[in-house]
């Protein structure tokens, strides 16, 4: 009981912040109809994707993980800004453990994705033929994506230090992520080295699963695609929460804190000693 | 320990390093149920060290520490289901109001339902929060986010408190609503408290007061017992013939301690003091002397800075 009570409240709370933050919440549903009027309009004069698919109509399931990922990753990697006021170390203090620690988390920031990604995915009729069984399935494969693009964000902000850190990250990772996917262009049009990239890239397959399940042809099988986002939670899971430890003793992290900072070394951000 | 309650914090030896740096040596205490405790010492002695592996947040390098009887390397959940924390700097969601961020305080600490709400309106009570409850936290002034803290920590009715530094900063009617909250607890429900604090007044009704200086443990005792070691009194003596007067009370025998201070000295007398104050009034190139009773500050500077007796 007491973990799931702590897992209600990380959610619950997460949530009202949200809610709260207009403008990154307006941000988040606006961004994916930007890049559809304008990458996809301006794309589909140009470009024809092979089977005959007008552009649009390709770039869709994309766009759709796109809003999902932004969403839910960014949510999760405000985390960081815990770390850094303090509200880390309370949680991570509490007797619920960094496991539920991190499946409230999880839960929220793929809740965030999985609105933002359904605005969109809302659409569909507009944008591509789809019967409501397989927007049923994309309502799914969306769900997925969402907590998938949760842990790998928790994973990233759990090496975080400062929030300093966070416009960073968003050019670092998460746009090589959307990039490499095969979600603004299918991913048998790459160079070989992007391709691998786009191989080992668990984005791939959440594009690839929305695909399907939008009745496009997908790059692989349904199988392969839930198969490797399963495995991408379960091991981001176990690697978050080893991360999180706040002592991190898996990872040598305890001897190199300064004395300056103990309560950096315990999960809290720069605090004297 | 005594009998078959076990003492509320025990620590054996208990220490931290950070890397080749000792940053807490060896802390040994042995903390009775209902008992308030002072940690007090420099910036960077190591109380905060202390705190965090009291709270399970840290993983000693060496020694063990047990609180009401569970350890916190082994018996993490245990020791903090009993702990209420406050830390150095507040932990208050500043987009949640007031009653959010004790109700999100309440379900981490385990608590849900009825016994959520209910700890919820017993904390706002407590604390004098009930105006304030619909407020978000980043409209309250920093006291009223330290009694939001400590509302936090005691929501739950925590047998044990750890609060670092926990009125640091705040005006003196923060502090005194702070600590009469506190001391509540203590007297209805027998909480025992280890606190920290740079206002070493605050220590004085302190039960024990630990002082640490760079990691390492230089007092341990009732404040009343570390006092009189510093002397019954202090005279703090300024000017040009302060040297030759303290000189001249070592040679009386009177004096316990003597420290150098950037404008004088400060010296323990433990005995004489019909004649140190003769000695004193009489001696030339005194500008200021003053005989007053020691107080905590005077066994501060006198362990952490050294004394000569």
């Amino acid at each position: 009981m007491t973990a799931w009570n702590a897992i209600v409240g990380i959610v619950a709370r997460d949530l009202a912040r949200t809610t709260r933050q207009t403008s990154r919440l307006l941000g988040g549903v606006v961004r994916p109809f930007m890049w559809l009027l304008l990458v996809g309009t301006g794309y589909n004069a140009i470009a024809r994707v092979e089977g005959g698919l007008p552009y649009h109509a390709f770039v869709f399931p994309g766009i759709v993980v796109m809003a999902a990922l932004f969403g839910a990753m960014l949510t999760a990697i405000a985390t960081v800004y815990d770390r850094e006021f303090g509200m880390l170390r309370l949680m991570l203090a509490s007797p619920a453990g960094v496991p539920a620690v991190l499946t409230g988390r999880a839960i929220a920031a793929a809740l965030v994705g999985l609105v933002q990604g359904g605005i969109v995915l809302a659409c569909a009729p507009l944008m591509v033929p789809v019967t409501p069984g397989e927007l049923g399935a994309a309502v799914g494969a969306l769900a997925l994506a969402a907590a998938s693009s949760a842990l790998l964000g928790l994973l990233v902000a759990a090496r975080l230090r400062s929030v300093e850190n966070f416009a960073g990250v968003i050019n670092v990772v998460l746009f090589p992520l959307l990039f490499v996917s095969g979600a603004l262009y299918p991913t048998a049009g790459m160079p070989p080295v992007l391709r691998l990239l786009a191989t080992v890239n668990p984005v791939t397959y959440q594009v690839d699963l929305v695909r399907h399940a939008l009745g496009q042809a997908g790059e692989f099988t349904v199988g392969k695609d839930l198969i490797v986002l399963l495995c991408t939670m379960a091991s981001a899971f176990g690697l978050t929460a080893l991360l999180f430890d706040p002592e991190q003793r898996f990872l040598g992290g305890t001897s190199q804190r300064t004395p300056e900072a103990p309560e950096a070394a315990a999960g809290a951000g720069p605090a004297p000693g | 320990m005594s009998g078959s309650t076990p003492a509320a914090i025990v620590t054996e030896g208990l220490g931290r390093d950070y890397g080749s740096v000792r940053a807490l040596d060896a802390l040994d205490l042995d903390v009775p149920a209902g008992a308030l405790v002072g940690l007090l010492g420099p910036n960077g002695a190591g109380k905060t060290t202390a705190m965090l592996l009291l709270a399970t947040l840290l993983r000693p390098t060496r020694g063990n520490a047990r609180i009401l009887g569970h350890h916190v390397v082994g018996a993490r959940g245990s020791v903090r289901r009993a702990l209420g924390l406050v830390f150095q700097e507040t932990s208050v969601d500043g987009l949640l109001t007031v009653e959010e961020n004790l109700r999100f305080a309440a379900r981490l600490a385990g608590l849900g339902g009825g016994r959520m709400r209910d700890a919820v309106a017993g904390a706002i009570e407590r604390a004098g929060l009930g105006p304030r409850s619909g407020q978000p936290a980043r409209q309250l002034s920093g006291g009223w986010r330290r009694l939001l803290d400590i509302a936090r920590a005691t929501l739950h009715r925590p047998d044990v408190l750890i609060l670092d530094e926990p009125t640091v900063g705040l005006d003196p009617e923060h502090r005194e609503l702070i600590w009469t909250i506190l001391a509540t607890e203590r007297r209805e429900r027998r909480v025992t408290i280890l606190f920290s604090t740079h206002y070493l007044a605050e220590a004085e009704p302190a039960d024990r007061v630990v002082l640490l200086s760079r990691g390492r443990v230089v007092a341990d005792d009732a404040p009343a017992a570390l006092r009189a070691g510093v002397g019954a009194e202090v005279a703090e003596i300024e000017g040009p013939g302060a040297e030759r007067l303290v000189r001249a009370l070592r040679g009386l025998g009177a004096v316990a301690t003597v420290l150098r201070t950037e404008r004088g000295y400060r010296v323990g007398i433990s005995r004489e003091r019909e004649a140190v104050m003769e000695l004193s009034l009489a001696a030339a190139g005194i500008e200021r002397l003053q005989l007053r009773p020691a107080s905590l500050e005077d066994v501060y500077f006198a362990r952490t800075r050294g004394a000569g007796a």
